[in-house]
């Protein structure tokens, strides 16, 4: 052959390169935003070209094994140093809000599971609280301490996949897999309660759908007694890896009022010693009669925000032990038919009961038109929040989820520029998103 | 009222009669089970009518939470006013309604926080579905960046006075606004296209190809070399 | 015996061929959403999917030929997800794992796919939301199986020749008495009328 094969370049021959318009805006932005870093790395700069062409624009996902999820980001290097980061979402939405719109409040449970789906029960709960607030529903005391119990086995699951995870990506692949062998344990606890690993749909408005068994009991019991000792012995090989705290310390610093500046939330916002935890904020379910601390750092980097989960996991295993204690027998739902499912034995032998569960699947709970109420709750990644708006009918007229992982992934576009490449991963792992949720 | 069933069988079939439970209407006042006390903010709502006066439109107090329904023009004074004199120093939340009225069709929300007094409020503004533009708050808060971006992309409100409004979830390739009452829950076939059938095929703009019968090719052929015919399948 | 259309030599060659290929799938996971955590617990220590050979779960789609879309997919990823697919050497495989990837789930809304196999050729789906491993293991069973079915080295670099499709698996079913493998006839015979 005499002539140079023409083979397909990247740009296919001007086919579509997928969303052309919206690569061109992502590029836009990347060149007109003001990155400080640029003055500091060229002092000389006056539009002089960069004779070695350090710079660079690195595309990193949406699909790649450390993204913790499909989240892009789109990079300008400078050599290592990341100049300016955009970080592109949207890769897992779905338009929950816009379901929601369809949906009676209980059909939506399900949805709300899939938000946060490293802890879907602090979702459910958070969903049924915000419910029961616009609707002005009680719940019976031990579906709220059986809440609470479930919520923190959640907190301490979503902690160890981030632990798992987060170790994994720096290296370290043994613990991903002890990690995920206490979250085997979670799952069979959560099986034995809900029926389902995890993607429960447990809580229901104006309570839970069925109540502890002695089986459950005695496997959460084992579960607590076993697993702060499995965690100490984590913490003796983790904590003094010089590999793990050299890769952590002093990794995207965030001082307390940037931290409040940026929006962040959760064990971010602890991190850099701000005192923000909507448990002790504005408590809900019985988190005002049990104690507990709530662990705090000031330095800001990504090892503090390292101890303050490990810490939130220790925490949580002493709150599932007083609440076991303080397990108060009683009704585990609402008994208001208008309001919460009747029970199941109502359901079946009285024709009230079934008209009652009939009405409560098709139209159910109903808050006065024009309530509107916000709700948050401490999920592990932050302050999980839904506002509710209500037209008087059984779907709500405007759900808006807060989502703890946007406000983080905000402060991660911030802690990215100026950082090297090598440490993208770990601060990925340190703001710990779930896109699910920020992409709702 | 009856004893509570709780979870056991039961036994007798007296047991099992079932009670009409009392038709209350669900409470939303501060009697409201739920209702928490960092919501209830009487006197920054008494603060800021003294500042405002008129700017000040609506005050809706629904289960203790206190929503303030403000004059568009002047939010940026007022968001400035609760950060600094008031210590709402940290914006949790920020989206947009859509009301579907013909007046005053979207309101944007606000969701503040003073974490050292333990108190929240909410600020609404309202627009007209013709002119949807509202200042931004990125210059008092720098939360709100992402958050107006994603209420132009769910609503079309812009934003004046954003450093880079752009949409956030969906593509810019998409020309609609989702989260207004006319879209359609399952979107408009074609708006989005999905990738081709073959590499280097034209993009499927039928969202449900499969099951029209535009079966995607397994990918068992490699593609032929420069001088080779594609052999007849 | 030498003959490419199913002589001795080449079908045994293809059963040793198959039988390589089924026994050391490299997954690539496409993890998107909750069905990717049941898939990192599918290749945690309780449901080891190492001791199936898929051990290597390989990010980069150039060393992979399983495909497991996990999750549900946006129009927006789709195009991501079928460029990594059309990277992919041959053969591959793909298995959409969950409701989601099958037909878009409990989402039917504007921005999720309703169904990968829109856009992608998928060989199984696992029903489940999310699916136990052991459904994504028998998924991962029913590939192999698939593959070994599949002819390899006979009729493969005929060119200018239909290939036939691959045979369906053959279902193991036991007779009531033993274990012998009842014959696919014996399976469809009418049911008896009383």
């Amino acid at each position: 052959m005499s002539t140079a094969p023409n083979f397909v370049g990247p740009d296919r021959h001007g086919l579509f390169n997928f969303w052309p318009r919206h690569n061109e805006a992502i590029y836009r932005r990347l060149e007109t935003k003001h990155a400080w870093l640029e003055t500091r790395h060229h002092p000389g700069g006056d539009g002089q070209p960069d004779p070695l062409e350090h710079e660079m624009i690195l595309n990193i996902g949406p699909q790649h094994p450390a993204t913790h999820g499909v989240l892009r980001c789109i990079v300008k290097l400078d050599g290592e140093v990341m100049e300016k980061c955009v970080l592109d979402l949207g890769y897992l939405h779905r338009g929950l809000e816009k379901v929601a719109e369809h949906k009676t409040y209980q059909e939506f449970m399900p949805y709300t599971d899939r938000m946060d789906y490293l802890s879907p029960y602090s979702n459910n709960v958070a969903w049924c609280l915000a419910v029961e607030k616009v609707a002005g529903i009680e719940v019976p005391e031990r579906a709220q301490w059986i809440r609470m119990i479930m919520c923190e086995l959640a907190r301490i699951s979503s902690h160890l996949l981030w632990l798992g995870v987060g170790l994994m990506d720096a290296g370290a692949v043994s613990v991903f897999l002890w990690a995920f062998k206490y979250r085997e344990e979670i799952y069979s606890i959560f099986d034995e309660v809900c029926g389902a690993r995890f993607t429960v749909s447990h809580s229901r408005i104006g309570g839970l759908a069925s109540d502890l068994s002695p089986t459950a009991i005695a496997m959460i019991r084992r579960f607590v007694e076993e697993f702060p000792k499995e965690l100490a012995d984590w913490e003796k090989i983790i904590n003094r890896n010089k590999i793990w705290i050299d890769r952590n310390e002093g990794i995207g610093v965030l001082t307390a009022e940037e931290a409040i500046e940026l929006g962040v939330t959760g064990p971010n916002l602890r991190g850099s010693g701000v005192d923000y935890d909507i448990r002790r904020f504005e408590p809900y379910l019985k988190y005002d009669e049990v104690d507990f601390n709530i662990p705090i750092r000031t330095e800001g980097d990504s090892l503090a925000r390292y101890f303050v989960r490990m810490e939130e996991m220790k925490e949580s295993v002493r709150i599932i032990r007083q609440c076991l204690e303080r397990l108060p027998e009683g009704p585990i739902r609402n008994d208001n038919a208008k309001l919460a499912y009747p029970s199941k034995e109502e359901v079946y032998y009285a024709m009230e009961g079934m008209i009652h569960d009939f009405l409560y699947t098709d139209v159910g709970v109903c808050p006065p038109k024009g309530a509107h109420s916000y709700h948050a709750i401490e999920a592990p990644k932050g302050e999980l929040g839904f506002y509710i708006i209500s037209d008087g009918t059984g779907n709500p007229w405007r759900v808006r989820i807060k989502a703890p992982s946007f406000s983080n992934l905000q402060g991660l576009e911030y802690m990215m520029e100026g950082a090297m490449i090598g440490d993208m991963v770990i601060l990925i792992g340190t703001v710990d998103p779930v896109m699910g949720e920020a992409d709702k | 009222m009856a004893e509570k069933l709780g979870n056991e069988r039961p036994k007798t079939p007296e047991a099992l009669k079932f009670y009409f439970t009392p038709v209350d209407p669900p409470r939303g006042d501060e009697l409201n089970p739920h209702a928490k006390a960092t919501t209830y903010v009487p006197e920054v709502v008494e603060a800021l009518k003294e500042r405002f006066g008129d700017v000040i439109e609506e005050v809706e107090l629904y289960a203790g939470e206190h929503t303030v329904r403000v004059h568009t023009d002047k939010i940026v004074e007022v968001c400035r006013f609760l950060k600094e004199e008031q210590g709402f120093n940290y914006l949790a939340d920020l989206g947009g309604i859509d009301r579907f009225t013909d007046e005053g069709r979207f309101e944007v929300f606000y969701n503040l926080v003073a974490i050292e007094r333990r108190k929240r409020i909410r600020l609404k503004v309202r627009v007209e579905e013709d002119n949807p533009v509202v200042p931004s708050v990125t210059s008092v808060y720098r939360a709100a960046n992402w958050n107006e971006r994603e209420c132009y992309d769910m609503f079309g409100i812009r934003f004046e006075g954003h450093p880079d409004l752009r949409r956030m979830y969906m593509p810019e390739d998409f020309e609609y606004h989702p989260l207004r009452k006319e879209f359609p829950l399952l979107g408009i076939p074609g708006s989005l296209p999905l990738p081709p059938q073959t590499p280097g095929g034209p993009l499927t703009y039928d969202p449900f190809a499969r099951a029209h019968g535009h079966v995607p090719p397994p990918g068992f052929e490699e593609p032929p070399a420069e001088d080779e015919e594609r052999s007849e399948h | 015996m030498l003959d490419l259309r199913e002589g001795f030599l080449t079908t045994r060659l293809d059963v040793v061929l198959n039988w390589a290929r089924s026994n050391s799938l490299m997954p690539m996971p496409m993890g998107l959403a909750c069905c990717a955590i049941e898939m990192m617990a599918f290749a945690g220590p309780k449901y080891d999917v190492a001791r199936f050979g898929s051990e290597a779960m390989r990010f980069s789609p150039r060393q992979a030929d399983l495909m497991i879309v996990a999750g549900w997919c946006t129009y927006k990823m789709a195009h991501a997800i079928r460029r990594i697919w059309d990277q992919m050497p041959d053969p591959k495989w793909c298995i959409a794992m969950g409701a989601c990837a099958s037909t878009g789930g409990m989402h039917r809304c504007y921005g999720v796919v309703q169904g990968v196999d829109n856009f992608l050729p998928v060989d199984v789906y696992i029903p489940g939301c999310p699916p136990r491993p052991e459904a994504v293991l028998h998924a991962l069973m029913d590939i192999q199986e698939k593959i070994r079915n599949e002819y390899s080295v006979a009729l493969d670099y005929a060119r200018g020749e239909p290939r036939p499709a691959a045979l369906p698996a053959r279902p193991h079913v036991l007779s009531p008495e033993g274990d012998e493998p009842v014959a696919r006839e014996v399976l469809h015979r009418p049911l008896k009328s009383t």
